[in-house]
């Protein structure tokens, strides 16, 4: 029974990094290159995890303790997510609400590091995360929400266990609608290009990367690891309700699992490759819109199924 | 429940939605092309398997006009008055989508409560009409250009027209005939009205409008 | 009721007309033409009016077209307005026949002048509801570009306003249409005529209540906003002060009761699927006394005539919901009062737009002693004005009267008492404003108009004689026919 999940975390905590090395790979096609190496961000956590850290005289624990945190909120979380077919490994009621919390605290401790290097571009970059932060939250769980009013449970590992060729047939337009608001969280959340470019080093237009500036050596190693979580968990969530396929057999769930994220990460190498970056007064307004379509999808769930 | 019909309304909702949070007239004048061509397809979903002719014609129609003909005089509308910069509407965008949100919450709220059912085998045309007809009002209301004023208008003729389909089984095609006539000769009359404004006031900011008081 | 092809006859001249009118030619002749053509198409309805007096209802284009007491009588109200206007546009425009450009005006002029008059006799002869819905936006199309006929901002803006809100009214009347037609649902009626008004009449038993009820609210509001119910008056001030002065009178005399005349053809459904309890009737009441309370309170504050006539307009069209829905004598004195409107109120408009031409101002506080130095038109407009407000012995004190005893029989005091109060406010706002324009000596004098020819006395003299007349005496055979027109009203007898 706890086969599924314990290979469900295995693979994750393995082939996590490979996420990121797809999505860079994807871009360079599209322009054109032949881009860095699949494994290109194991090599970079295998340095850093080799150097030291130097830390600012006016940092204090906070700083030092962020990543660390971060990353094992992230860690935690990885044990909720589902596997299509399969329970999580930690499931109860009211688990979703702790997987957005958990995700929630992930970033209070980046924000809250930021901020205690009294830098001022950190400064800057924590206070756009916040906002995209708070507008992207009411998303995320208005999706969830749709799930746990249909499947009628609050825990996230069973939230997706209605999600079938049946349920696809007949409301349709309404789990478009909500994995659509999911891929904005997804790009909001994971700072992908239209809301931030991962690549970009100029001071004014970085949110993410200001934040984590700073960071050198193992730290930077923690960060740069849970960003590439993060974006596994996400793309965990967008694969459970995108695929309407529950196989029974477990290594069979985690290979659909694994595949759908590696389909997601070329999914978002292909949105980066083929949008600008929106002007930071018209991110709300598109946050706003997941937030909108969630809710449009949600009532939709709610009206077919009632 | 007809999932082509359903994807139809649920794609009409979002053309209000952008519509709300779009800031560019051109995009606005196109939307609601999309929005026409959406609503003129909605009577043959509708319909079923056996489309009678008449209904057919009707409905090409329709989207011929809402889609073709309506974008094209408001779009050269936009181009001979010169429409260049688009001041801050009178409600801001975010506020905007927010209010819409809120309406398609009250459309359902409010279909939810009617006396009355629909004629049609899906639930949802009678909500998304009035989320439609909503947008429409607000359209009108909190945005500055007049050529926004007559965007509103459509699309509140877009939901009035959704609103028919869900009530009424039919109505006599001479009537329809009129009615596109009337919205017809209602967007040329007000595509000119705007040219003349734009010559006489260098602009076309109906807020503006306001000398005669009292 | 055998079919009637003067029925087609009345739509067919004015169209007709307002094709010829676009023919390019002098301007004198566009004048001439307009005038003629008004007067031809006005005769052409006379047989049909004369025989629905004496015979009853006919109908034509298999139960579509319809003419019956009470849009009879609307047609005879648009008789007296429209041939009184094209003859004075003739002489307004006059001092305008040299100006450049002006060949171009006056022929859209024309063709929007005619093209206005075919949608309101659409709209009166429309048996089928969608068709009156049709016709009634055609006349707020059409008109809009009356309104101006001389290419001002403040034309422009007035123009624009009336457009937009009157757009969005008839919009909201049309989903009244819509939940009417919804509610034909389960009564059997076949889909080609269940908008039809007789069928709607007939199976007025089997009609769903909450739909009708529902339909019977928006338009109301709808059809309201045209007819200038207050707070929907808004455009109202606004378009009427801009437009020339024979537009402003087609505007107060005909437009606004031909929207009227649709709330009126809904109000037997509504009030029957409700059981005759008054439910509509008390909306048509309250709409009524805000409009008169509205219009009374604005009009102490008016500096402009063309505005303060606008805003007596808002007032008489309240004083004709109120009768309406008093039920009863009510609708009969709603009637009279709307015919007696119909003389009065363009005579009003032509006066003071004669007067403001020849003193090239509006403004009433520089129109002074207009009974000395501009003879007939200035006589024309203190008087219009004196039976406007309801002096004695007017057509429109008569009305008035009827209507106060009319609530009074039905204890309704407190209506008694409102509509006693408006009336008073606005009587005491114009009479202030008559009097100094009479006869105030202290206002500088006007270059000296040339000699009013036959046309103006006749035009000036004939609607005070009529309206003389009918306050002093209703003739048995338009009392009579009065009487059948509000029993249409009342209880939906065709």
């Amino acid at each position: 029974m706890t086969a599924a999940p314990c290979l469900h975390i295995a693979a994750a905590l393995l082939l996590a990094p490979l996420l990121p090395g797809v999505v860079n790979r994807t871009k360079a096609a599209f322009a054109g290159r032949r881009g860095p190496p699949l494994l290109q961000l194991y090599f970079d956590l295998a340095k850093l995890l080799c150097k030291g850290a130097v830390y600012s005289r006016t940092a204090t624990w906070v700083f030092r303790a962020a990543p660390s945190i971060t990353l094992a909120a992230l860690l935690i979380a990885l044990t909720l997510v589902p596997v299509p077919g399969a329970p999580a490994l930690v499931s109860f009621g009211g688990s979703l609400f702790l997987f957005v919390s958990l995700l929630g605290l992930a970033r209070l401790a980046t924000m809250l590091a930021a901020l205690d290097t009294g830098s001022s571009f950190a400064g800057m970059g924590a206070s756009r995360e916040a906002q995209y932060g708070a507008l992207s939250e009411p998303a995320i769980l208005l999706v969830l929400a749709a799930f746990a009013q249909t499947s009628g449970t609050l825990s996230l590992s069973r939230l997706f266990e209605g999600v079938t060729p049946a349920l696809w047939h007949a409301s349709g337009p309404a789990l478009g609608l909500l994995g659509a608001a999911l891929l904005i969280v997804l790009l909001v959340e994971n700072c992908r290009i239209p809301f931030d470019d991962p690549e970009t080093h100029l001071e004014l237009t970085m949110i993410h990367e200001a934040m984590v500036l700073d960071y050198g050596g193992p730290d930077l190693a923690f960060v740069l690891y849970g960003a590439a979580l993060k974006l596994w968990l996400f793309g965990a969530l967008l694969v459970n309700l995108v695929l309407p396929l529950r196989p029974a057999h477990p290594t069979a769930g985690v290979g659909l699992l694994i595949a759908g994220l590696l389909a997601t990460a070329v999914a978002v190498g292909v949105i980066e490759s083929c949008m600008a970056r929106l002007r930071l007064l018209k991110v709300p307004l598109l946050v706003l819109g997941a937030s909108a379509l969630a809710a449009l999808g949600l009532a939709l769930l709610l009206r077919s199924v009632a | 429940m007809n999932p082509f019909t359903d994807t139809l309304l649920v794609v009409l909702l979002l053309t209000c939605f952008l519509l709300l949070g779009t800031s560019r007239l051109a995009a606005g004048v196109r939307l609601t092309a999309a929005q026409g061509l959406m609503v003129g397809l909605l009577p043959l979903a509708l319909e079923g398997s056996t489309i009678p002719l008449r209904i057919a014609l009707l409905a090409g129609l329709i989207a011929f006009l809402k889609a073709g003909v309506f974008p094209w005089m408001l779009l050269r509308t936009l181009r001979v008055s010169r429409t260049t910069r688009v001041t801050h509407p009178l409600v801001g965008y975010g506020t905007s989508m927010l209010i819409g949100v809120l309406a398609v919450g009250a459309a359902f709220w409010l279909d939810a409560r009617l006396p009355f059912s629909s004629e049609t085998e899906s639930k949802l045309v009678v909500p998304v009409a009035f989320s439609v007809m909503a947008t429409g009002l607000f359209l009108m209301i909190g945005r500055r250009t007049a050529l926004d004023q007559v965007i509103g208008y459509l699309t509140l003729e877009n939901g009035i027209y959704t609103f028919g389909l869900a009530i009424v089984s039919g109505i006599p095609v001479l009537v329809e005939l009129g009615v596109l006539m009337d919205l017809f000769v209602a967007i040329f009359v007000m595509g000119i009205a705007i040219y003349r404004i734009s010559r006489e006031f260098d602009h076309i900011d109906a807020t503006q409008l306001n000398t005669l008081k009292g | 009721m055998p079919p009637a092809p003067c029925l087609y006859l009345a739509l067919l001249i004015p169209a007709l007309l307002a094709l010829a009118a676009l023919v390019h030619q002098p301007p004198r002749a566009t004048l001439r033409l307009l005038t003629l053509g008004t007067t031809a198409a006005v005769l052409g309805l006379v047989p049909a009016i004369a025989t629905v007096w004496s015979h009853g209802a006919m109908t034509a284009a298999d139960g579509w077209l319809r003419l019956d007491a009470l849009s009879a009588l609307h047609l005879l109200i648009l008789a007296v307005v429209f041939l009184p206007a094209a003859c004075h546009a003739n002489l307004y425009f006059r001092a305008e026949l040299d100006h450049a450009g002006f060949s171009r005006t006056i022929r859209r002029f024309a063709a929007l002048w005619f093209g206005s008059l075919a949608a309101m006799i659409l709209v009166l002869l429309s048996n089928n509801l969608g068709m009156m819905w049709v016709g009634i936006e055609a006349t707020t199309l059409l008109t809009a570009f009356l309104i101006c006929t001389h290419l001002t901002p403040d034309a422009l803006e007035a123009m624009w306003k009336y457009l937009l809100m009157c757009s969005v009214g008839v919009a909201v009347a049309f989903t009244g249409i819509l939940l009417i037609a919804a509610a034909t649902a389960h009564t059997g009626l076949p889909l080609t005529s269940a908008l039809l008004w007789t069928s709607l009449i007939e199976a007025q038993q089997r009609l769903d209540p909450s739909l009708v009820k529902a339909g019977f609210l928006f338009l109301v509001v709808g059809f309201g906003t045209k007819a200038g119910l207050a707070p929907m008056h808004n455009w109202l001030p606004d378009a009427h002060s801009q437009a020339p002065a024979p537009v402003s009178a087609v505007f107060s005399g005909c437009l606004l009761n031909s929207a009227l005349y649709c709330i009126l053809r809904v109000l037997p459904l509504a009030e029957h699927v409700s059981g005759h309890a008054g439910w509509a009737r008390e909306v048509l009441v309250a709409l009524g006394l805000v409009s008169m309370t509205v219009a009374a309170i604005f009009i102490l504050a008016q500096r402009d005539i063309k505005r303060l006539l606008a805003y007596s307009s808002v007032e008489h069209i309240g004083i004709m919901a109120l009768g309406a829905g008093l039920g009863g004598l009510g609708v009969f004195a709603a009637l009279l009062h709307a015919l007696g409107h119909a003389l009065a109120k363009p005579l009003g408009f032509f006066c003071a737009g004669t007067v403001g031409q020849i003193y090239g101002t509006h403004e009433m506080k520089r129109l002074g002693g207009v009974t000395r130095h501009v003879p007939v038109w200035g006589i024309g407009l203190i008087l219009a004005l004196l039976v406007l407000i309801g002096v004695a012995p007017g057509a429109l004190f008569l009305s008035e009267l009827l209507m106060l005893k009319a609530a009074v029989d039905q204890h309704a005091y407190w209506i008694a008492a409102l509509f006693l109060a408006a009336l008073a406010v606005a009587f005491i706002g114009v009479l202030r404003r008559t009097i100094a324009m009479g006869w105030d000596a202290s206002a500088p004098p006007p270059a000296p108009p040339p000699r009013a020819g036959l046309a103006a006395r006749l035009l000036v003299g004939i609607p005070l004689l009529l309206l003389l007349a009918l306050g002093l005496c209703v003739p048995a055979g338009l009392a009579d026919f009065l009487r059948q027109a509000a029993a249409i009203v009342a209880g939906g007898q065709p």
